[in-house]
């Protein structure tokens, strides 16, 4: 039985892993390569690295960092930041990226999905949604949060995977880094919505969170100040997931 | 001896993955990105991520299709990765016009679950004694059937079982990701390598 995914994220910014909340006041949190393949060895099922700067500053995610992590990495790469054309799907690649990660550039044109698709496979290509509370409901924000769209990240979830993507990664922004649990109503919306793979990110505080989002019907739940700041493992997770009734990956 | 392993990288590859894995697996390594350099190798990686139809038209319009079918007629040991593993197969749902390289019988077909791609870890459960049983990471949304005639393994989502990994003759492919498989997938691939090294010493 396909196991539930406990996910690593490294935020990247010049070389260097760095977290805030709600995608502002970044502090570094170490290098890349170290942190990768130390989650890895706490039982981590996937990385995921997203060069936060990337779209802002109008280029493509840093791949000398990626080269690095993929050289003695051997658990899943996904990669995000900065992908605008097709063939920055193939450059993510070829540096050692397993799945790539589109996030603005998707919404902005959405045919880049069926593109990736048609070329790549959707198992490859996993839609990044950054959402976050309005006074009606959810709406989209893009370039790391700084641009509010007025669009349902859920309609957005919906459409993107008719199109190609093979992955929904939905991040909370109010959640980001506030160690308040995940948004589960987004989580169970989105997972209703559609029938890929749902990550969920934002708001991870502490094992029993995991096990919360996994419950609620993400395929895999996402953490990154939890395992910086060393308050648990990917394997302290996983412990309380089993004892949840949740399979995962011993 | 030190066994020089090429990979297929025809545009859509992640083919640093596989690279340095095998590479940690103890083999040299070269990219094969025309027909020619297929020759030059002792083993032959078609690794995965990729749509099967692009793949497919990329063998032909290279040459690389018939260059990998000689060299497999010639004893060359090869392994087929993700849809690498599909293309050993005759063809698939993904791209129904194009063909695969046909080592394998039978054809590979949509998963049948609510939710696709099968994406993330999960069993492989051997049927036949080539393979150890363990957990390795799929990231797929096709896969041939359980019961197709090269199955070695098998692998359970939901309520679909599909093929997880096949073998005839020199030929093996595997539905998962060796590279990305942790303890589990290094081993298969060091496994590969040696046995591509004892398959010249005959």
């Amino acid at each position: 039985m396909l196991a539930k995914r406990i996910i690593a994220c490294l935020d990247v910014r010049d070389g260097r892993v760095v977290k805030g909340k709600q995608f502002t006041g970044l502090r570094d949190a170490g290098d890349p390569v170290e942190l990768a393949l130390r989650y890895r060895d706490d039982g981590v099922d996937e990385i995921v690295v997203l060069d936060v700067s990337a779209t802002l500053e109008s280029r493509l995610a840093n791949r000398r960092t990626i080269e690095a992590i993929a050289a003695t990495l051997d658990v899943p790469l996904t990669v995000g930041g900065g992908v605008r054309e097709l063939d920055d799907v193939a450059r993510l690649l070829n540096a050692g990226a397993d799945k790539v990660a589109i996030n603005s550039a998707a919404l902005a044109r959405p045919r880049l999905l069926e593109e990736a698709a048609a070329r790549f496979g959707s198992q490859c290509i996993v839609i990044s949604i950054d959402a976050q509370r309005t006074d009606d409901g959810y709406a989209i924000a893009t370039h790391s949060a700084t641009r509010a769209q007025a669009r349902s990240p859920i309609s957005w979830a919906r459409e993107a995977v008719g199109i190609g993507a093979g992955e929904v990664l939905l991040t909370s922004i109010d959640r980001d880094g506030s160690r308040s649990g995940f948004d589960l109503e987004l989580v169970r919306s989105a997972c209703d919505a559609v029938s890929v793979p749902v990550v969920a990110s934002g708001g991870a505080s502490d094992a029993r969170s995991f096990a919360d989002a996994l419950r609620a019907g993400a395929d895999a739940a996402l953490g990154a100040s939890i395992f910086h700041n060393g308050e648990a493992t990917a394997n302290d997770v996983k412990a309380v997931c089993r004892d949840a009734g949740l399979t995962v990956r011993p | 001896m030190n066994r020089r392993v090429g990979i297929v990288a025809l545009g859509a590859a992640n083919r640093r993955s596989i690279d340095a894995a095998l590479q940690r697996a103890g083999a040299t390594t070269c990219f094969i990105e025309e027909s020619r350099t297929v020759a030059t190798c002792d083993a032959l990686v078609l690794p995965g991520v990729a749509n099967f139809g692009f793949i497919a038209g990329e063998l032909d319009r290279t040459g690389v299709r018939s260059a990998l079918l000689e060299a497999v007629g010639y004893g060359i040991p090869l392994l087929g990765i993700c849809v690498g593993f599909q293309l050993l197969f005759e063809d698939s749902e993904e791209a129904p016009k194009a063909k695969g390289l046909g080592v394998f019988r039978g054809g590979v077909r949509r998963l049948r679950t609510p939710r696709v791609p099968h994406m993330g870890w999960n069993r492989v459960e051997p049927t036949a004694s080539a393979l150890e049983a363990g957990w390795a990471y799929f990231a797929n949304a096709y896969a041939p059937d359980a019961d197709v005639r090269d199955a070695v393994a098998t692998t359970q989502d939901g309520v679909d079982r599909f093929a997880s990994a096949a073998a005839f003759r020199n030929v093996q492919g595997v539905q998962f990701h060796p590279e990305r498989s942790g303890d589990y997938g290094a081993q298969f691939l060091a496994a590969f390598v040696r046995s591509t090294a004892v398959a010249y010493a005959r």
